[in-house]
């Protein structure tokens, strides 16, 4: 990097006094950029300059922690947003709360990318947490419930340690990365499978609709939505126990303290107590705010063993797991989406004239639909495996896609082509069959191709359904070992090893079919 | 052989054929001219069913294109006369993907139901009949259009169709592959293939129609031996084509 031209021929004051000064500039560019990711200063003076206190969390399923109000729709509520409300007013006369949507389970990762101070949205104490942020003392004790359906005949986590009748394991539902999820792993895993889902929410419903036996929860959740859930009830008492705190970012000890003092006030006075009877979560167990914590809690000296490149390699199982995972709904879905596409397409050119506008409204349908609720129909809805759920999904999704592409390519073969074939007495499907359809493959293979290339990558939003694809098994390594970087590197990796061959592939079979010609007659 | 009764063919409000009738008999070699637009490679199509038309009637052999046909039926008659009649057209229409010998073999297989082997040795044949024996792997856009020409020809010729109808089949061609092509149709005709040609070769229709019919304006507006149209045109129409294919 150069010196700053000024600094260094504004010199009046002697040479050396000039470099210094250049020098001492540079210094502190470099600096400012070093930390440019992070707050410049600590974020409590950026917090009070501004007038907000930005806070990240998530409304999906958010309820009772942060969600939609009821009343105004548009603004957010829940006993964390009255709680950020509070502390932030402490911060400062002028200081207000002010919420920031993102995804859960990539709160933290925003919250390194600086569109937020501070991440408060049930997310535990850990140990590996608190090695990468700062965190305050807890704002909540929660405990974990196993949810099922009423009148099961399972009565107690005992219960789980056997497999059930038939011999499998038992399902139980979670959200990714959540406290819930760690727990349940950590059980007997002959005897439970744990399926994850992008939203708690979700859980519950596919436990309610029969899908999976049970749903771990964080308490809160299970006793807001226990009346959203009418088929769900407790599965033995609480077990586990962790604490909700808020995470601010290593560099703003300052902040952090602040709301650390907050917290500790409002357990002192019996604020907090308010908010959370308030939304039905207060019991015995939140006595302890007050009486326990003096402070953050202690950080562990380091504990992590491998990181970075080794600890990818270390993972190399789970990844090659996903990756197959991805293969096999990309290869299972593209065929079948090209089949369908290239029958809507002919039956929309060719069908009988009753057909043409439903599959006219079929491709604008499926088309102006996103993937991710025509998946949740098939799954939640249909009642679908998940396999069968993201395949049929992908291939109905990208048959949409394929019929205009094949459309197109039928409509780019000259007509003359057609009326040779009638002509010599073949029928209109023989000479679509044997004249039309090859010429118009050769036509479409560079848009269908593209198109694989683009599912290979589409196939992620498969994990609402639970199934663990390449995007997915990285967002939850990522999350658990917090090396974003070098997962996010591997994965991108895998993604182009898997879409070059395909590039190859299409591009050969263009010049190989190509050589055959795909145009010809009056040329 | 073929009989045209009254055909009308409008496209829209235009009216294209106004009554035509035409009679074409085994063996005759069947030359339609007239100026562009005038509506005879529009009747050639209502021929062989690719164009519908709105009065009138098509008969061939046993098979009858009617106006009045509902789609489907009028589909299945087209069908069973294109089995009988083939069609070479201006663009030739190759089948793209296809070689020579593909082409040619095409519809034998796939309509006729041939075996493969008996489809090639018959292919073989015609392709040799037009010259083309030694091109039976190329693709059309590897061959001159001279060349895809007499393939189509070939093409036609498989099929063993009572009548061949040529939509034009030298306009596309420069003046060396016209001869060609030209030649070929000319042994055609002396072997007695029944033929209905729609050319702007005069020397052609002059060589080797049996009979000559003037279009003019949706009409046939003359017709006649080709010595006796050529020397003494009846038809004001007449007399200005030849006029202008003569300073051409």
């Amino acid at each position: 990097m150069d010196m700053d031209p000024d600094a260094s021929e504004s010199d009046a004051r002697g040479p050396s006094l000039g470099r210094n000064m250049a020098a001492t500039v540079v210094l502190t560019g470099l600096a400012i950029l070093a930390a440019a990711p992070f707050a410049p200063a600590d974020a409590l003076d950026d917090a009070r300059a501004r007038g907000t206190l930005r806070y990240g969390g998530d409304m999906e399923g958010g309820a009772p922690y942060a969600f939609p109000d009821p009343d105004a729709p548009r603004a957010v509520t829940g006993f964390e947003v009255e709680i950020m409300d509070r502390l932030a007013r402490g911060l400062g006369e002028d200081v207000r709360a002010e919420f920031s949507q993102g995804q859960w389970d990539k709160l933290l990762w925003v919250l390194d990318s600086g569109r937020f101070d501070v991440v408060v949205n049930g997310y535990e104490w850990t140990p590996g947490r608190a090695e990468d942020y700062l965190a305050t003392r807890p704002y909540y004790i929660y405990q974990l419930q196993l949810m099922g359906p009423k009148g099961s005949p399972v009565r107690s986590w005992d219960d789980l340690k056997r497999p059930r009748p038939d011999g499998s394991p038992w399902t139980v539902a979670v959200l990714t990365a959540s406290a819930a999820d760690d727990f349940a792993r950590g059980r007997d895993a002959g005897a439970i499978r744990v399926v994850r889902f992008d939203g708690a929410t979700d859980a519950m419903l596919a436990v309610q609709n029969g899908q999976y036996d049970f749903t771990l929860q964080d308490v809160p959740a299970a006793s807001y939505y226990a009346g959203a859930f009418p088929g769900l009830g407790p599965v033995g008492p609480p077990v586990s126990r962790g604490y909700y705190v808020i995470y601010a970012r290593r560099s703003d000890t300052a902040l952090r303290d602040a709301l650390d003092a907050g917290i500790g006030r409002m357990a002192a006075s019996g604020e907090l107590r308010r908010i959370l009877e308030k939304y039905g979560i207060w019991n015995d167990l939140q006595n302890e705010l007050a009486t326990s914590f003096e402070g953050p809690i202690a950080t562990p000296s380091s504990s992590r063993g491998a990181r970075g490149w080794r600890l990818v390699l270390h993972y190399g199982d789970r990844l090659r797991a996903a990756t197959l995972v991805t293969l096999g709904l990309s290869f299972g879905s593209m065929p079948l989406a090209m089949a369908i596409g290239l029958a809507v397409a002919l039956g929309r050119l060719h069908g009988p004239a009753p057909l043409r506008p439903l599959l006219a409204a079929y491709v604008e349908l499926i088309r102006g639909t996103p993937l991710m609720l025509q998946l949740y129909v098939l799954f939640f809805l249909l009642k679908l495996d998940p396999w069968v759920a993201g395949i049929a999904g992908l291939a109905i999704n990208y048959s949409a896609y394929e019929a205009e592409i094949y459309r197109a390519g039928l409509q780019a073969v000259p007509r003359g082509q057609m009326e040779a074939a009638l002509a010599l007495g073949m029928s209109r499907w023989q000479a679509l069959r044997r004249v039309i359809v090859p010429q118009a493959v050769r036509i479409v293979i560079p848009p269908v191709a593209n198109d694989f290339i683009a599912l290979f990558k589409d196939t992620s939003v498969c994990s609402v359904v639970t199934l663990v694809e390449l995007t997915k098994e990285y967002s939850i390594l990522a999350n658990g070992t917090r090396d974003v970087v070098e997962f996010a590197a591997a994965a991108a990796a895998i993604y182009l090893a898997m879409s070059l061959p395909l590039s190859w592939f299409a591009r050969w079979s263009e010049r190989r079919l190509g050589a055959e010609g795909a145009k010809g007659g009056l040329a | 052989m073929i009989e045209v009764d009254g055909l009308v063919k409008r496209f829209g409000a235009v009216e294209v054929l106004r009554g035509v009738d035409l009679s074409v008999g085994r063996g005759e070699v069947a030359c339609l001219i007239g100026p562009s637009g005038s509506g005879k490679s529009t009747f050639l199509r209502c021929l062989n069913g690719l164009e519908r038309f709105q009065e009138g009637r098509v008969t061939i052999g046993d098979v009858a294109l009617d106006a009045g046909q509902s789609d489907r039926d009028h589909a299945r008659a087209a069908r069973r006369i294109c089995r009988r009649a083939g069609m070479v057209f201006q663009g030739f229409n190759l089948f793209a993907h296809e070689t020579a010998l593909q082409n040619v073999i095409e519809a034998p297989m796939r309509v006729l139901g041939m075996s493969r082997d008996e489809a090639v040795e018959r292919a073989r044949g015609f392709l040799a009949r037009v010259g083309m024996l030694h091109r039976l792997d190329a693709r059309p856009r590897e061959l001159s259009g001279g060349q895809q020409q007499r393939v189509a020809i070939a093409r036609a010729l498989a099929m063993g169709p009572e009548v061949v109808l040529f939509d034009e089949p030298t306009s596309a061609l420069d003046p060396r592959a016209t001869g060609e092509v030209l030649s070929v149709m000319t042994d055609l005709a002396r072997d007695g293939q029944t033929m209905i040609v729609v050319t702007h070769a005069m020397g052609f229709a002059r060589k080797a129609a049996t009979v000559v019919h003037v279009f003019g304006d949706g009409a046939i507006v003359e017709s006649g031996d080709p010595d006796r149209v050529f020397e003494a045109p009846a038809h004001e129409a007449t007399r200005s084509l030849l006029s202008e294919v003569q300073a051409a």
